[in-house]
């Protein structure tokens, strides 16, 4: 039991002292990096991590006989969860939801402290102390409250009321309903029937169970199968078109998406929201290969009123590319990002 | 010891080095060099093993080939549209390096130590400023390094890097090297040494790279541009670290390979080099106190905000840019990328950001925006289309490299059109329904439309109105003597120009054509910027998002006389809790 505290406390102070580093600076908040599309999970375990810290940390110090007045372990839990979204959580939370988090989590520390009345009685305790200022410490820290408070509660509005720039946050869906149908080249396609006309094994025949087993491997790197490479010149079918469409690809895609298909293409810096991460499992790995064939025809003008057109800067790709070109690009992007598309069943 | 060591092999090589001169030379032998300040000898690396290679292979061809082609000769499909080009391996000329200049960079595929291993760093930090990214938290650490032994091993043809008759490593000992303070007088004196060294021939006199920037080519023929001091983060060698002198001090000691930035290791001490890298150093733009810029570890480029501040000013809006209110105004950095939504596109866009400052009064708003050119173009050929004219034929796939008309042939070799910036705002953003907003390009359509300023260099200043990406922009003819040019001059790479229109307001005008510029309100702003050097016009051009206008209001009275009654508040509440509880004690005690 010893040991295990023992350790868990070393996880806390370790925990704590990265945490210390980031908020001054001294260590870069990517130390630990945070992997795309696992990050909630991450975070939660973080949390998980450092509460198991705490647990151990107040273990020791009890047995030490140093243990933290409740009071102070409220504040101080509190104070570290607010400081652990500003500082640990990439990228950045907005103000507002920070202070909707910080107050759930205010009263969470409340329900904690008072979870009975002896430890209710120990929290407050240093409160009442002060008020009634007994000895000369309490009164000294009565004066300075007296003083304080109306001070810094006046500043605070003061700074609140001052007019000011921060940049407006705007909601969009990220997915918007798709059409029934789209009409590309002149062609119309319905968009549950349709399918990609090249997803075709060595014998030119629709095969998704062909082509699924030769996209990249998922896991690090997201490299090819190694009897698959698409720049084989004998290949036939499937891998020879995930090649084709790599070489649109790379001439027309990548200044955005980037080179890895994660969004951090050359251009990418200057958009707002920056462009969309094909190796994140929530964009094309949720979606039909119809419904990305609709997105790249139409692009950002052709997106619904609920999708924000004005953010997007998608160029209706049916301007530049033909039908063909446009399948074959889709067949590249899943094969790249290692992701089945979604069927309809 | 240790000095004594290294200074002794180094004596050797040079005078070897020095017989070796004499013989060719056949005439007196040269004084015998010495290893360059700075540097050690160094022994090539061990051959990767096969396994590491084969398995480099699977690396290459999912992730590099699409650029650097299939033999690694900087080919790929992505080539004709990139600019700078892919690297071509064949040659073994790499850029970024701690060995001496001409010599095959660090690598060692056991040894993926910083400092140690170039090809290792320039594979995980990628090469900013070009299109190779960081593919650290990509391909792991032992995946770097395989597809690096497959490069240096399959694709570098014409060197070997195991070769010892025909290799030398001559190390730059940075790890040993501590940078020089970057005191007032260092870059001072560094100022001194760029202008004696000749580095501002190239880079330009404030070191925009506004130099000879027409006559410079690479090994292969392709134009290049010297490097613009006040973009570190768009340094190649700047390892996502971009205000570290350190890789400023590396880069000038071992010059850039297959280009002709060269080695200064032979004529500056290693004093004069950490000059010389803090007065580079210094020229990176900072904010307003002097700090470097927070870098966005997204795009490794400086975190963007996307209000721009308007602040207000009493009586006329100063036009010289050294004037107080200039000086205090916010300045914001605004992103630009390449127009490559409708034709014609712009896959190559010199211009990659604009500087905005902005200042109102009354009857005003005036933008003050500067971005870095390294030509200034005033139009030598006539348009092939009327600059209103959206929709133009235009070929669509550019030629292929190394035929005529294609990407490469035509860097630094364009009709020469006029340099330009437009702002483009939205007309009736108050109007707009919640989901609907204007389309960024030009606007949606003639419900919705924007609102543009034009200036371009030949001194004209003019107002368009956008209806959509694909309709013809209208030129407001009656709207011009509205607007004034405050100022516009280039300077050393330089463009300054300050744009004046009218804020408007509520009473007698209509805004079916005009933006509103109303105080304390987020005005959705594009800016597009032309370079007249690059071909650009029309719809060729660089686009920055949707940024906001703010006009800071004046601060209102509430503010002043609110806190002090909330904290007057305060103080009687501290009364009340204070009187109840002595009094409940008292009752207590009773």
């Amino acid at each position: 039991m010893k040991a295990l505290m023992s350790l868990s406390a070393l996880i806390g102070v370790a925990g704590l002292l990265l945490l210390g580093g980031m908020v001054l600076d001294i260590v870069p908040s990517t130390t630990i990096r945070l992997v795309e599309g696992y990050m909630p999970m991450q975070l939660l375990l973080e949390m998980g991590c450092f509460v198991l810290g705490f647990a151990g940390l107040s273990y020791i110090l009890n047995a030490m006989g140093m243990a933290i007045p409740r009071f102070w372990q409220g504040i101080g839990f509190w104070v570290f969860f607010l400081l652990y979204l500003k500082y640990r959580v990439y990228p950045p939370i907005p103000f507002s939801v920070r202070a909707m988090y910080g107050t759930v989590s205010l009263v969470a520390v409340f329900m904690w402290v008072s979870a009975n009345e002896e430890d209710w009685q120990k929290f407050k305790q240093p409160i009442m102390n002060v008020l009634d200022a007994q000895t000369g410490m309490n009164k000294l820290l009565r004066y300075a409250y007296l003083v304080l408070l109306p001070i810094l509660i006046g500043g605070f509005s003061f700074n609140a009321m001052m007019p000011k720039s921060e940049e407006p946050i705007e909601l969009r869906t990220v997915h918007p309903a798709p059409p029934a149908s789209t009409k590309v080249h002149g062609k119309t396609y319905t968009l549950q029937t349709s399918q990609n006309p090249y997803r075709v094994n060595t014998e030119g025949k629709y095969d998704q169970e062909y082509t699924n087993a030769n996209i990249v491997e998922q896991g690090m790197g997201r490299l090819m199968k190694p009897n698959a490479n698409p720049w084989d010149e004998t290949n036939q079918g499937y891998l020879k078109y995930v090649r084709e469409g790599g070489e649109i690809f790379f001439q027309n895609c990548h200044f955005c998406h980037g080179d890895n298909l994660n969004g951090r293409g050359l251009h990418a810096f200057a958009f707002n929201p920056i462009p969309a991460n094909f190796t994140d499992p929530g964009t094309i790995a949720q979606l039909q290969e119809t419904f990305i064939f609709w997105r790249v025809a139409k692009g950002g003008i052709g997106l619904p009123n609920e999708g924000f057109p004005w953010a997007s800067v998608m160029p209706p790709w049916e301007q530049h590319l033909t039908v063909d070109e446009i399948w074959k690009v889709i067949l590249f992007e899943y094969w790249h990002t290692g992701y089945y598309p979604r069927t309809w069943d | 010891m240790m000095d004594s060591i290294t200074y002794k092999a180094g004596f050797m090589t040079a005078a070897a080095f020095g017989l070796f001169l004499g013989a060719s030379f056949g005439s007196t032998v040269v004084s015998a060099q010495e290893m360059p300040e700075g540097f050690k000898k160094g022994d090539l690396a061990p051959p990767p093993s096969a396994e590491m290679i084969e398995a480099g292979k699977r690396v290459y061809f999912t992730k590099c080939v699409w650029c650097h082609g299939v033999d690694g000769a900087g080919d790929g499909p992505g080539a004709d549209r990139l600019w700078p080009r892919p690297r071509n391996f064949n040659q073994g000329t790499f850029k970024i390096r701690h060995t001496a200049s001409g010599e095959l960079p660090l690598f060692d595929a056991k040894k993926p130590t910083d400092g140690q291993n170039d090809l290792f760093e320039t594979v995980t930090h990628g090469l900013p400023g070009s299109a190779m990214p960081p593919w650290e938290g990509i391909l792991t650490e032992e995946q770097r390094l395989q597809v690096l032994s497959f490069v240096t091993t399959e694709l570098v043809k014409d060197r070997e890097f195991t070769d010892k008759e025909s290799e030398t490593q001559t190390v730059l000992n940075l790890g040993a090297l501590n940078p020089k303070e970057a005191t007032e007088e260092s870059i001072k004196r560094g100022a001194e040494l760029v202008v004696e060294k000749k580095c501002v021939e190239c880079h330009g006199m404030e070191g925009r790279g506004d130099g000879n920037a027409f006559n410079l080519k690479d090994d292969w023929g392709f134009s290049i541009q010297p490097a613009d001091w006040h973009k570190c983060w768009n340094f190649r060698g700047s390892r996502q670290d971009p205000y570290n002198v350190r890789n400023i001090f590396r880069t000038f000691s071992t010059g850039v390979n297959g280009t002709p930035m060269p080695s200064f290791a032979d004529n500056t001490t290693v004093d004069e080099r950490w000059d010389i890298a803090n007065f580079v150093n210094s020229l990176c733009e900072r904010d307003s106190l002097g700090n470097p810029l927070p870098i966005d570890p997204l795009t490794d480029k400086p975190k963007i905000n996307f209000v721009i501040p308007s602040d207000p000013v009493e009586g006329e809006i100063p036009t010289d840019i050294e004037a107080e209110a200039w000086a205090k105004a916010p300045k914001r950095i605004v992103a630009m990328g390449g127009q490559i939504t409708h034709k014609p596109r712009n896959f190559v866009n010199r211009i990659d950001d604009i500087w905005v400052r902005s200042l109102y009064n009354e009857q005003h708003i005036v933008y003050l925006l500067e971005w870095d050119d390294r030509t200034k173009s005033v139009a030598e050929g006539r348009l092939p289309w009327e600059p209103t004219e959206v929709n133009i034929d235009v070929k669509e796939q550019d030629p292929k490299t190394g035929e005529e008309g294609s990407i490469a042939s035509h860097q630094n070799n364009y009709t020469v059109y006029n340099d330009a910036i437009a702002i483009q705002t939205a007309v009736k953003w108050k109007e707009l329904p919640a989901p609907i907003k204007p389309r960024y390009l030009f606007g949606t359509n003639e419900q919705f439309p924007v609102d543009i300023v034009k200036w371009e260099a030949d001194g004209s200043l003019r107002a368009f109105l956008g209806t959509g990406w694909d309709k013809d922009f209208e030129e407001r003819d009656n709207y011009e003597e509205d607007m004034k040019l405050l100022s516009a001059e280039w300077k050393n790479g330089r463009w300054y120009v300050m744009i004046q229109r009218p804020v408007g307001n509520n009473k007698d005008q209509d805004y079916d054509e005009d933006t509103f510029f109303e105080v304390g309100q987020y005005i959705p702003t594009v800016f597009f910027a032309w370079d007249g050097h690059n071909g650009d016009a029309g719809r060729k051009m660089a686009v920055s998002a949707f940024y906001y206008t703010f006009m800071n209001p004046p601060v209102p009275q509430e503010t002043y006389i609110y806190p002090v009654v909330i904290a007057v508040g305060v103080v009687l509440l501290e009364g009340w809790v204070l009187t109840r509880r002595a009094n409940k004690k008292k009752g207590k005690m009773l």
